[in-house]
């Protein structure tokens, strides 16, 4: 520290510096080049129209819109639809969130490299060789099939499943669980991936094999994080949850996707206030279940 | 004229933790004061209501002949630019280039928007780096900050009060995260500054040599009092040990800033 | 699910919970069972073996005629560019509210304390600021973009605009909450040393606050754009331009290689988008 500052005097100090000068920020004026193309492209092709959201006729079309929703409708009828509404969607996202959690334990081990091919625990092993195929075949599989899961969209595998088991909630729960289990799996894996070492390393000096491994060191290292993450998958599905009747498998977003069809602003309104009850009702528990675990 | 006095301020955290217990102080511009006592006395606690940070729980404090409670809002920072502090930590912000963080000291005088512009291109860029090459380190001026050393880092902090120009500076242990050789050099530079600008300078230091050998004025504080306000050649052994006697580190200072630091949950 | 779960508590505090938490769950469970007609044989009884076979059989080979695909470029290409200005949108919503929604920021912690305290009028005009905002993006947030999407499509009318809206309303609320908890995470020592120099709230913001969260800012909506193209794939169900309006069209005239088509290219897109944001954020 004690270096005294050679003195150079620089009257004149360049900006930007000569660190981070050349490729560096060529690159950075790249991207952000780039990103500046991608804004204009995208803000042309989506048919923004924010004068029009602001101008007097279509500001007031929102305004007339939103006017028609006031006062909720909160006969006893309608009220009672809301609450088996709500009430359909809660389980819905319930059993769908523990069959993606059946599915992702499933398959999750089988795709988190470091229990299935390689590292400490095959330390060992033989590199190559059939035996290694062997374990990488499994790995391979059981990847691709998680991506295969999580790309197609909630919606998507609604609308498969009301065509092969048809309508009601029923698709619904298999929509959730398929789409989440393919998240929770690769949730899971990544926590699987980052578990500590050592303990297993010193599990593994005593002799015990890769099961009694599994529960004994990693389990338990990684259960408070796969809950947790549950819960909060749980969370985004009841949201989805509510919107999975727009495609008939039931739910709130049936009962909202008839009121809308028929211009039923006051049932409507009360319809979303219900989900909104619901989903921070469920945030809250969520949470809560969260910090009794942790 | 006062720099500061204090009637019986006390600082009280989450109406239990006492850090400050009724302490009498006057300070007269352009003295050089230092406190001293063990860790936990609450002389950050101290220090943090001297600069505007906190507020006092009980007692009245005036900041040159303004009373504290009657600040708020543009007054309010208009005191705070008026007293530069050096903290223990630096408390430089890490990511940012060292001319930010020297020029940031010009914030209280700046306008929003000559502030937000200045981090795309640093404007006074010849005043940074005076303040720079008075603490001798304006060769990395476009370093980026965390990537100095400790000693390099509290350099960067004085040259950030140097920028803002104060009347009154507070330095909170500003040597005890250096190595002792450098502890030495960087309390001459802090009293050769207030004295060359006639500034006001409180330290509170960890090392009781530096502050008997240094400073004309030795405050000690124990347990949120004032124990003694001596000049150093009457400040005895015996007081000395009275000080440091029947201490137990702890670590109730930080009341308010170790609220932070809980985990994120990405959705 | 449920064994593990309970253990880890009935460990850490012994006390009624896990019994009392294991009731309740169980009875939920049969409950919701019931309440979501589960047929757990439905794919072994003689219809839905006989749709799934349909629809298996009816995938292969998929639609890769050149005229189709080239109906389906323009779709796609919507579809990105919903995501972009929803996100954009998002983040313009977000922003601004995650930073009055930020409880450091408005009302608490040492930022707040020596100019609050003993002023009443402040004191009010902060909490009610930083109530607004939070309850602003929890109704944001708490109505799915899917909804929003259907009622913009009503208010503004059909097509991209109405996508755009939605998702940037709705990940407006989530990218403002998420935003709020990581400015509250920051280090703020060295905000208590700008605010000492007499900085002002947004001086203290862009100096201190805003280099100190900008990797994990620009990440997370890193990440919300990622979703955002999902999101914006399907909101075409309802009418609101991009490709899920094609997947509906196939879905209803059983064209089921036309399915596994758009399928495809819906991989193909999001698989591409993931890779541009993590080369993106692998920059940071």
């Amino acid at each position: 520290m004690n270096e005294i500052t050679p003195e150079i005097d620089r009257p004149h100090i360049p900006w930007p510096s000569h660190e981070d000068g050349g490729r560096g920020s060529l690159w950075n004026y790249f991207l952000l080049a780039s990103l500046v193309v991608l804004f204009i492209w995208s803000y042309q092709g989506s048919e923004i129209r924010l004068a029009q959201l602001f101008s007097r006729e279509g500001g007031g079309e929102i305004l007339s819109y939103i006017k028609k929703l006031f006062p909720p409708d909160f006969s006893p009828p309608v009220l009672r639809e809301a609450f088996r509404g709500a009430i359909e969607t809660f389980a819905i996202s319930f059993i769908g969130t523990l069959l993606a959690v059946v599915i992702a334990l499933s398959v999750v081990f089988f795709a988190s490299r470091n229990l299935i091919f390689s590292g400490l625990l095959y330390e060992m092993e033989p590199r190559r060789g059939w035996r290694r195929t062997l374990r990488l075949l499994p790995y391979l599989c059981a990847k691709s099939l998680l991506n295969l899961l999580r790309t197609i969209p909630e919606m998507v595998w609604a609308l498969i499943f009301v065509f092969l088991v048809g309508l009601g909630p029923f698709p619904g729960v298999l929509a959730l669980g398929i789409h989440t289990g393919g998240v929770l799996g690769k949730l899971f894996g990544e926590v699987l991936e980052d578990v500590d070492a050592q303990p297993i390393e010193s599990l593994q000096s005593t002799g015990a094999n890769r099961l009694q491994i599994l529960f004994y060191s990693i389990l338990p290292q990684v259960l408070p994080q796969f809950i947790s993450y549950t819960l909060y998958r749980w969370e985004v599905n009841i949201r989805v949850a509510a919107v999975l009747g727009f495609v008939g498998a039931g739910g709130l977003g049936q009962r909202i996707h008839i009121a809308i069809n028929l211009f039923f602003g006051n049932q409507l309104l009360t319809l979303i206030i219900a989900i909104y009850i619901l989903v921070t009702a469920v945030d809250y528990l969520s949470a809560y279940l969260r910090r009794k675990v942790i | 004229m006062d720099q500061y006095r204090l009637e019986k301020v006390s600082k009280i955290f989450d109406r239990r933790l006492v850090a400050v217990d009724g302490i009498d102080l006057g300070v007269q511009r352009g003295e050089r004061v230092a406190l001293i006592g063990p860790s936990g006395a609450g002389k950050t606690t101290l220090f943090r209501m001297l600069n505007c940070t906190l507020r006092p729980t009980a007692g009245r404090l005036w900041i040159n002949g303004d009373e504290v409670v009657t600040l708020h809002g543009k007054r309010l920072r208009e005191a705070r630019r008026k007293i530069g502090t050096i903290y223990q930590q630096h408390n430089l912000v890490p990511r940012l280039k060292v001319v930010h963080n020297v020029l940031a000291g010009n914030l209280g005088q700046w306008s929003t928007v000559r502030s937000l512009s200045s981090l795309f291109r640093p404007v006074d860029l010849e005043l940074a780096n005076r303040a720079l090459r008075q603490v001798g380190i304006e060769e990395k001026i476009f370093a980026r900050t965390d990537e100095l050393s400790g000693g390099q880092q509290q350099r960067v902090a004085i040259a950030r009060v140097l920028m803002q120009d104060p009347e009154a500076i507070l330095a909170d242990e500003p040597v005890s995260s250096v190595d002792p050789s450098l502890a030495t050099v960087i309390v001459k530079l802090l009293i050769e500054i207030s004295q060359k600008t006639r500034k006001t300078l409180l330290i509170n230091l960890h090392g009781v040599d530096l502050a008997l050998a240094y400073f004309p004025r030795v405050v000690g504080i124990k347990n949120g009092k004032a124990l003694f306000d001596l000049p150093p050649d009457k400040v005895s052994d015996s007081l000395l040990e009275e000080l440091y006697s029947g201490h137990l580190p702890d670590n109730q200072e930080n009341g308010l800033t170790d609220e932070e630091s809980k985990p994120l949950v990405y959705q | 699910m449920r064994n593990p779960s309970l253990s880890s508590i009935s460990r850490s505090e012994k006390s009624l919970f896990p019994y009392l938490f294991g009731l309740i769950f169980l009875v939920g469970f049969l409950d919701s069972w019931w309440r979501a007609e589960v047929r757990p044989l439905a794919f072994f009884e003689k219809e839905g073996r006989e749709h799934l076979w349909k629809f298996l059989s009816g995938m292969f080979p998929p639609d890769l005629s050149w005229n189709f695909l080239s109906l389906m470029l323009h779709p796609a290409l919507e579809t990105i560019q919903i995501s972009v200005m929803g996100t954009f949108i998002a983040v313009v919503i977000g922003f601004p509210f995650g930073i009055i929604g930020t409880r450091t920021f408005s009302v608490g912690g040492v930022l707040n304390e020596a100019d609050v305290k003993g002023s009443p009028s402040r004191f009010v005009l902060r909490w009610s600021g930083y109530v607004m905002a939070r309850g602003v993006l929890s109704l944001f947030r708490s109505i799915p973009e899917f909804v929003w999407a259907f009622m913009f499509v009503r208010a503004v009318g059909l097509g991209a605009f109405s996508g755009v809206l939605a998702i940037g309303v709705a990940y407006g609320g989530m990218l403002g909450k998420v935003y709020s908890e990581i400015f509250e995470g920051v280090n703020y020592r060295p905000l208590e040393a700008l605010q000492s120099t007499g900085a002002n709230k947004l001086q203290i913001f862009f100096y201190g606050w805003l280099p100190q969260i900008l990797p994990n800012f620009v990440s997370y909506t890193l990440y919300r754009w990622e979703c955002a193209v999902r999101a914006s794939a399907i909101l075409g169900l309802v009418g609101a331009g991009g490709l899920g309006t094609q997947i509906e069209i196939s879905m209803r005239m059983f064209d089921f290689r036309e399915v596994l088509t758009i399928l495809i290219i819906l991989f193909f897109m999001v698989a591409a988008v993931d890779y541009i944001s993590a080369r993106v954020r692998a920059l940071l």
